[in-house]
């Protein structure tokens, strides 16, 4: 073994430059955001919490925040009522000893739409589904009540391939012994999918549902992408991403608001960072693991 | 163990070196960027129009520099989404351009209170523009902060062909263009107005602001809102905006998820008769190779007083940090020369000049836009002064409430209202 010393100094010349980067790019400008939201910046002058009684209170201001708000919740519960079971399918199908020989064939295909450019994937299911040219007549877009889970699937379609990958590789690392067991006791395919398979990688859906949570809510490109900064109709597909963009740079028709949309931004935060910490605190520590 | 501390040892080692070569690659970088080449003065120009890069680069820039030896332009687009953005953040980090493209109105309003821009009023080029022409990027006071370089129209453009075939002549009323627009629906081969609502603005900038201003007086009704003196719930508003709503039984099926593109590509493929749409795609309209003529907003009545929307879309102003003021201000002098004026112009069929100067436009369909200009009053679009300036800014609130009136069948009494409303809400009139 390394001496102790000898081995920190190794430790930190590891951490060191990831550590630099992180606080240089991250850190920072998540410090001075936050600070940005206490301040109101064309005066330079301390503003202490006015610009969040402004975002809470404002009716305009508040009635799209809460707006945006619905809309990002919506857009992670699709994703995860949608995204993950599809998930879950193909990686079952996956480690399939149906499909063994081109299993790699099938891996590499489901999982492309991932590696793909948000732009495109919307251009390409825009003209997909566009009343003038594309296989539905319905406005799907243009309609309030559609255009959201529209935009959402589009993007579950692109991204289903991640927690497909997660447990298509614990299902990978579920011990052939146990299974082989299983198997010598008289279990089906069914019973040995869902009760030896699916317990020994349950811990990974907790972890796919806090990442698809800080993804989504962070999400921005894919609304960006079909409907622009100010996203319709009538704000129906309006995300807190695309009203942060919108309030921080401004756009077209509305003058740039830094302060606001730094408020906003600290707010998504303290959301994202709230809802994370109490996972990991309630549901993270409670999950079974079963020791092989 | 001893190998793996030796396999550790080497990682380290050239994980250091790594970092130290990308340090060493981004110092090298730094510095060659900013070589100095003799005497020769480089001057940026920062815009939002990427579409237009070649152009300039061929055709506009070449001819300054002839004229003006020792002084390199170059362009510098970004996109127009994003122009904004990295306009400011460009400037609050100490790198924006030399010279910035100007937003109208409000955005530039802003900017100037934030001191990006130079006072240009001791300008020869200031003289060649009217006072209505600089007004878009003036300051409160009447300063002038920018050069304007080129406004567009919008109009309808229509296909000739299915014009002729169906015996129609163009509509000088709005009562004529509803017939024609009846005739055309009546034969049922054509889409009488391409024309979605999936993109807000479409709705607002080439039909509102297009129809409206013969309702509300162009000018006489926008400044009216700007100084109190009218409101959006006043006959001649709503009027305006219900003649907009009159247009969704002649529009396409679907029409809720149509975006600007897929109307232009209907009309270019020879699908619908009718595009309502401004002079800056006279390039896309006629791509196709169809013919095309166009005609201005029809008046209420017989006989009325004609209105158009001209609205001011850029000028270029001066970076107050720049340092290279000397070299950006003679380019300014010659945005205001009839020499930029002709080659830009003809360049970019579609854009028209805003200076004194008459200019003719090689391209038929820009001087048929011309054309539109004689005899009508201009207006540009009715909320982008002022009325945009707060929360919830009006030109924003207007595409999602017309979304609403065509999506969702919302009155244009209600929408009008539910406008004022916000309006109301922040906006204390000028006057």
């Amino acid at each position: 073994m390394i001496r102790t010393a000898a081995r920190y100094r190794l430790l930190a010349l590891f951490v060191l430059p990831a550590l630099a980067v992180y606080v240089l790019f991250s850190v920072y400008p998540l410090l001075s955001s936050v600070a940005l939201s206490f301040m109101r910046s064309r005066e330079h002058t301390f503003a202490g919490l006015d610009n969040y009684v402004r975002l809470f209170t404002d009716p305009f201001v508040s009635e799209r925040f809460g707006t945006a708000l619905l809309n990002s919740l919506e857009f992670f519960l699709i994703h995860l009522v949608v995204e993950v079971p599809i998930g879950l399918l193909m990686a079952a199908l996956l480690t399939s000893s149906v499909i063994r020989r081109s299993r790699g064939v099938y891996r590499t295909i489901l999982f492309v739409p991932a590696t793909l450019s948000v732009v495109i994937v919307g251009f390409v299911w825009r003209l997909i589904i566009n009343p003038l040219w594309g296989l539905v007549s319905f406005p799907l877009l243009g309609d309030a009540t559609t255009a959201l889970p529209t935009i959402s699937l589009m993007s579950v379609w692109q991204y289903v391939g991640i927690p497909m990958i997660f447990l298509y590789t614990a299902l990978l690392a579920v011990p052939e012994e146990v299974v082989e067991a299983a198997r010598i006791d008289g279990a089906g395919p069914w019973t040995l999918f869902w009760r030896i398979k699916f317990p020994l990688i349950a811990p990974q859906f907790g972890l796919i549902a806090i990442l698809t949570y800080i993804w989504t809510f962070n999400g921005f490109d894919i609304v960006y992408a079909l409907g622009g900064s100010a996203p319709g109709p009538n704000y129906a597909t309006d995300i807190l991403g695309t009203m942060f963009y919108r309030t921080f740079f401004g756009s077209s028709g509305q003058v740039a608001d830094p302060d606001l949309g730094a408020t906003i931004a600290t707010v998504v935060f303290a959301i994202i960072l709230a809802t994370t910490a109490a996972y990991f605190v309630v549901l993270q520590r409670r999950i079974k693991t079963y020791e092989l | 163990m001893r190998s793996t501390s030796q396999l550790r040892r080497r990682t380290a080692t050239v994980l250091a070196a790594a970092t130290l070569a990308a340090v060493g690659f981004g110092l090298a970088g730094c510095a060659g960027g900013d070589t100095p080449s003799g005497d020769e003065v480089t001057i940026t120009l920062a815009t939002w129009r990427t579409e237009d890069t070649t152009m300039w680069e061929n055709d506009v820039i070449p001819v300054f520099e002839k004229s003006h030896p020792g002084i390199k332009v170059v362009y510098q687009p970004t996109d127009t989404n994003d122009y904004n953005a990295t306009v400011q953040s460009s400037i609050a980090g100490g790198t924006g351009a030399d010279l910035l493209m100007c937003r109208p109105f409000d955005v530039n309003r802003a900017w100037i209170a934030d001191g990006y821009f130079d006072d240009l009023s001791g300008l020869d080029a200031v003289s060649n523009f009217t006072e209505t022409a600089l007004a878009a990027w003036a300051g409160d006071d009447g300063t002038p902060y920018c050069i304007p370089t080129a406004s567009v129209l919008a109009g309808f453009y229509y296909n000739t062909a299915i014009f002729d075939e169906l015996g129609l002549k163009v509509p000088e009323t709005m009562d004529e263009f509803f017939d024609v627009l009846d005739a055309i629906k009546a034969d049922g081969r054509y889409t009488p107005l391409a024309l979605g609502s999936a993109d807000g603005w479409q709705l607002a900038y080439n039909v509102l602001d297009s129809i409206g201003p013969n309702y509300w007086k162009g000018e006489e009704g926008r400044l009216g809102l700007i100084d109190g003196s009218k409101k959006l719930t006043d006959p001649e508003f709503v009027d305006a905006f219900q003649a907009t709503a009159d247009l969704i039984p002649y529009l396409p099926d679907g029409y809720q998820s149509l975006s600007y593109e897929d109307m232009m590509q209907l009309f270019t493929l020879g699908k619908a008769a009718i595009l309502p749409d401004g002079s800056w795609d006279i390039t896309g309209a006629t791509a196709t190779g169809i013919d095309v003529g166009v005609f201005a907003p029809p008046v209420v009545n017989a006989g009325d007083q004609r209105y158009l929307q001209e609205m001011p879309d850029q000028g270029i102003g001066l970076n107050a940090a720049s340092e290279h003021k000397e070299a950006a201000t003679e380019f300014l002098e010659w945005l205001g020369t009839p020499e930029f004026q002709s080659v830009y112009v003809n360049k970019l069929p579609g854009f028209f000049s805003m200076g004194n100067d008459p200019v003719s436009y090689d391209n038929a369909l820009a001087q048929e836009f011309a054309d539109l200009k004689d005899g009508a009053l201009l207006t540009p679009r009715l909320a982008l002064d002022r009325l945009s300036a707060g929360q919830p800014p009006l030109d924003d609130d207007t595409w999602a409430v017309l979304q609403t009136m065509f999506n969702e069948g919302v009155s244009a009494a209600d929408a009008t209202a539910t406008l004022q409303e916000h309006l109301d809400s922040w906006y204390t009139p000028a006057g």
